[in-house]
């Protein structure tokens, strides 16, 4: 099993949603995230004052999924979240270990 | 102490253990089916919980008796809390106290174990104080669970010496530990409500420790038994009601425990679907029997809740305050605001707002006796909402009290609670305590709306969105919207359309002007799409930005909308409204503002948009179709949608045969401001001349906008207050203004020979305020203009000031936006040179002139 975590745009969420759900990837983790990456944020002036917007508002999404799966959950999310403008995000992978349903105390296969 | 219990002072039986057990146990089992049927039944409120606490009684004393083999100290054992109060809940606790005559030792400790250790056999939770008698001498002040839980002691089994001698301790140290359990139990309410964020209207709510639950009950007949007489007069909660509603709380409690087999106490969705099954909700669908289920519990949490108000009060030491009059038949009493004359009240239902204008202005409550004035005259008397504000006077003092301030929920939380509010705004009746079932809502929809003014008040120290707040012209509308933001969820169809439409209604009624009209419909309206498009659309896009922005007129309309939103997502949870989501409300709020007020100078209007077709679809006869698009030549789009139809076709009547160095206006009074139009030939310095001579006659500009189309033609609308009263005091006013604005914009005057004769006088009022002028040139958002804003201290005069710099330096004003935000001047000047943008020196070189004016007339 694999973590994937992507950060992207707030809007691109429901995009990534149904683009996981079309592989039957159902279950996801959603939190609203600020920050920054090579996009290090940018000055917007307010009356005439400027003011600094370093960390941008992204969310994060977590997907635990099959070895077998994990290549086509990435294209998936970069797919659904991609606009080719700075600030579209970044998709990271991480092994998991194992996993148990809380509810019937099941180990995840 | 009615139950008494008598045993062998010297020592109990011996028993087969594992025979006490099975028969504890059988006994145990059916008291437990008697309490699950009677709950099946609908039953299970104070009787069947009484016959199951008796039960568990029988129980304890067996075992009492048992144990008793240990020792020969005489002893107590009490039942205290809910067990001692007989409100003994399937799978609640028991809590027992045990009390010795002497000093514990080895043999009272192996009569706890064999006490305890077979009630935990049998799956009771137990909770335990074990306590020698002299203990009570000085009673342990730093718990007060345990204070509280004494007070609903009940002797099970005991020495009868003993339980005499815990009795008479008891009594006599009364007066010294009641105080003190009745702070303990105030404290410990007040912690206990905030967990519930003060409010009862919880749409999933806890029937044991929510606001107006089960607790409540309690805490009310407790504090009436603490608190005594201290406050003659005041009146208690009916006992019928607080005990219908303890009974109807209880079965749904009692219920919750066999649906879920454990000790819990929210009642959830799926389990609120299961009451009404069982307390026999009978007729429409599943979601109408579930409303009335939720209905009728929110009707005796509130009936709680204000009971326990009145005892809370009342049983706390009165604050110093004195009595007095403070206004026409209104007092300032302890309890809070009240009528002086009770009758004279009664008969004037116009007049009862003013217990609440007085209650916000001290921030204090209105007082329960008024309330409970106005609620029983409402029952007594059909009242039509006209009723209570009956003239123009009235209708002006209802929108006077809707200003955001603190204070300002609290108060119409009364005045729903009393019947006044849904008297007064009908349509606010139809979602009393309605349910509105998804992920998202905490709250009903009535109490989601007087949150969403609670955080209206909350704004006005809020960093970021205070300022917003105050600058709004007419804060009222806000709150107005606020209120009727959600009054179409009561019918079909979608609620933002469905609720303008009600909202109609009261629009009606209040005679609010026509622009209030279209403020409150367009709020109403619109109130969840900047959300949706903050939240779920790319706001980075300039395009989402761009048809943002385009659903404004103003920026108050932007500004209202802003706080609006900022209002109701706060109140749709405590956690719905995350710095995260304010962030992008921020965002989208600043790019649409400066898309607004920065860039609208590039969108001109086209002969073929709607907006066109519909003003030549009404012209009057007089303005033909080629004199009214020659008119609008040029003309940013914004003037299609700051001016009315009619106001338009004034513009290209006072167009008509100008020439040069004319000036064709006209003066009006409009409401609390007046409105001068000045329609004339574009000439460098006539902008800062017309404002000057708004200047010379005292005049404070409010807001104004000056356009110039491609033709020359130059149109200058300024609201200003006449703060000296110039023209009320002069006859003669209107006419010697006329006068002047001829002669400056016709060239015979200057008017800074003019305004010099003035110094020392009306330009020598300052604003107290001194905060740093900021002078911003933008070249991005315009592709035509190069835009100076202008932030600063207002001052009189500072706009012609600022308007001649830019004129001395050879730089033409196209158009500008005015705006004055309390002591603030908010300015914004489209200019060019030569019809282009200007130069980085230029710009550089005006910022240093307009800095070192605005230093020197600081």
């Amino acid at each position: 099993m694999k973590l994937i975590k992507a950060i992207v745009r707030p809007n691109m969420v429901d995009n990534i949603k149904e683009a996981l759900g079309k592989l039957n990837i159902a279950g996801m983790t959603v939190t609203e995230v600020r920050g920054h990456g090579r996009q290090k944020g940018h000055t917007a002036v307010y009356r005439g004052r400027e003011y600094e917007v370093s960390l941008l508002p992204k969310m994060e999404i977590e997907v635990v999924v099959p070895d077998s799966a994990v290549d086509e959950a990435i294209k998936a999310i970069i797919g659904a979240a991609r606009t080719g403008e700075i600030g579209d995000g970044r998709v990271f992978v991480m092994p998991v270990e194992q996993g148990y349903n809380i509810r019937t105390g099941e180990k995840d296969v | 102490m009615a139950s008494w219990v008598a045993m062998s002072p010297v020592k109990g039986r011996d028993v087969d253990q594992a025979e006490l057990r099975v028969r504890l146990s059988a006994s145990l089992d059916e008291a437990r089916t008697q309490l699950i049927d009677a709950t099946e039944r609908g039953e299970g409120g104070r009787a069947a919980l009484a016959r199951h606490a008796e039960c568990i009684d029988s129980i304890v004393r067996e075992l009492v008796e048992t144990a008793r083999v240990h020792t020969h100290a005489p002893l107590a054992v009490c039942a205290v809390g809910g067990y001692g109060r007989k409100s003994q809940f399937l799978h609640s606790d028991i809590d027992l106290l045990l009390v010795f005559g002497g000093p514990i030792g080895r043999p009272e400790e192996r009569f706890v174990k064999a006490l305890l250790h077979p009630l935990w056999d049998l799956r009771f939770q137990v909770g335990h104080h074990v306590r020698e008698l002299g203990d009570f001498d000085r009673l342990d002040t730093t718990n007060p669970e345990y204070l509280l839980a004494l007070m609903d002691l009940r002797v099970l089994a005991g020495n009868r010496e003993l339980t005499d001698k815990l009795a008479a301790v008891m009594k006599s140290s009364a007066p010294v530990w009641r105080p003190q359990i009745l702070d303990a139990l105030v404290t410990l309410t007040d912690q206990r409500h905030s967990e519930f964020h003060d409010t009862l209207y919880q749409l999933e709510p806890d029937v044991k420790d929510g606001p107006g639950a089960l607790r409540d009950v309690w805490a009310t007949r407790m504090m009436l038994r603490l608190g005594g007489d201290r406050r003659r007069g005041t009146r208690g909660p009916s006992p019928d009601r607080l005990s219908d509603a303890e009974e109807f709380l209880m079965r749904i409690r009692s219920g919750l425990h066999v649906d879920t087999g454990r000790n819990v106490n929210v009642l959830s969705y799926e389990l609120q679907e299961k009451a009404v099954d069982r307390l026999r909700y009978v007729g429409g669908d599943m979601r109408r029997r579930v409303e009335a289920l939720m209905t009728d519990y929110f009707r005796d949490a509130r009936s709680v809740t204000r009971g326990l108000g009145r005892v809370r009060r009342a049983a706390l030491p009165p604050a110093p305050t004195p009595i007095r009059l403070i206004g026409e038949n209104l007092m300032w009493v302890v309890e809070g605001i009240t009528f002086a004359d009770a009758a004279v009240a009664a008969s004037a239902p116009a007049e009862w707002l003013r217990a609440f204008e007085a209650a916000v202005s001290r921030n204090m409550p209105v007082a329960d006796d008024a309330l409970a004035l106005m609620e029983r005259e409402q029952q007594r008397h059909v009242y039509t909402p006209e009723m209570f504000y009956p003239t123009p006077e009235h209708q002006r003092r209802v929108l006077q009290f809707m200003r955001p301030r603190p204070g300002l929920s609290a108060r119409l939380s009364e005045m729903r609670d009393c019947g006044l509010l849904g008297a007064m705004f009908p349509e606010l009746n139809e979602i009393a305590c309605r349910v509105t079932r998804d992920f998202y809502h905490k709250y009903t929809v009535d109490e989601h709306t007087l949150l969403t003014v609670r955080n209206a008040e909350r704004l006005l120290t809020n960093p970021r969105f205070g300022p917003i707040l105050r600058e709004v012209h007419a804060p009222e509308l806000l709150v107005l919207s606020l209120l009727y933001h959600d009054v179409g969820k009561a019918r079909e169809g979608d609620h933002s359309i469905v609720g303008a439409e009600m909202a109609a209604a009261m629009i009606s009624r209040l005679g609010l002007d026509h622009e209030a009209s279209q403020t409150i419909d367009f709020l109403i309206r619109n109130h969840l799409k900047m959300s949706r498009i903050a939240f779920r659309r790319d706001t980075e896009e300039p395009e989402v930005v761009r048809q943002f922005a385009s659903m404004f007129g103003t920026e108050e309309q932007l500004k209202m909308l802003v706080l609006l939103t900022l209002c109701d997502v706060g109140a749709v949870s405590p956690e719905t409204l995350t710095p995260w989501k304010e962030e992008l409300l921020w965002r989208l709020y600043v790019d649409a503002y400066n898309h607004m007020t920065l860039g609208y100078g590039d969108d001109v209007i086209d002969r073929d948009q709607a907006l066109v077709a519909a003003l030549q679809a009404n012209r009057p006869s007089d303005i033909s179709e080629a004199e009214m698009a020659a008119f609008l030549e040029g003309l940013p789009r914004r003037y299609l949608i700051l001016f009315t139809h009619d106001a338009i076709y004034r513009h290209v009547r006072l167009s008509r045969d100008i020439r040069p160095n004319e000036a064709h206006f006209f003066l009006e009074k409009k409401a609390e401001a007046w409105e001068l139009t000045v329609v004339s030939l574009d000439k460098p310095f006539l902008f800062s001349n017309i404002c000057g001579v708004l200047a010379y006659f005292g005049m404070d500009i409010l807001r104004g906008h000056a356009l110039t189309s491609p033709a020359g033609l130059a149109l200058d609308v300024f609201q200003f207050a006449d703060s000296d009263a110039f023209f009320e005091r002069n006859s003669q006013g209107p006419k010697e203004f006329d006068r002047r604005l001829r002669e400056v914009v016709g060239g015979e005057t200057d008017v800074t020979t003019l305004l010099k004769s003035k110094e020392g006088s009306v330009l020598a009022r300052r604003s107290l305020v001194r905060r740093t002028p900021v002078v911003h040139f933008d070249a991005g958002h315009s592709q035509r203009y190069t835009v100076l804003e202008l932030v600063a201290d207002d001052a009189p005069g500072l706009l012609h000031r600022v308007s001649r710099v830019i004129s001395d330096s050879g730089i033409d004003v196209d158009l500008v936006l005015i705006s004055t935000e309390g002591q603030k001047a908010i300015d914004v000047f489209h200019i060019t040179r030569g019809g282009a943008k200007l130069s980085e020196d230029d710009e550089a070189s005006l910022k240093a002139d307009l800095e070192r004016m605005l230093k020197e007339t600081a």
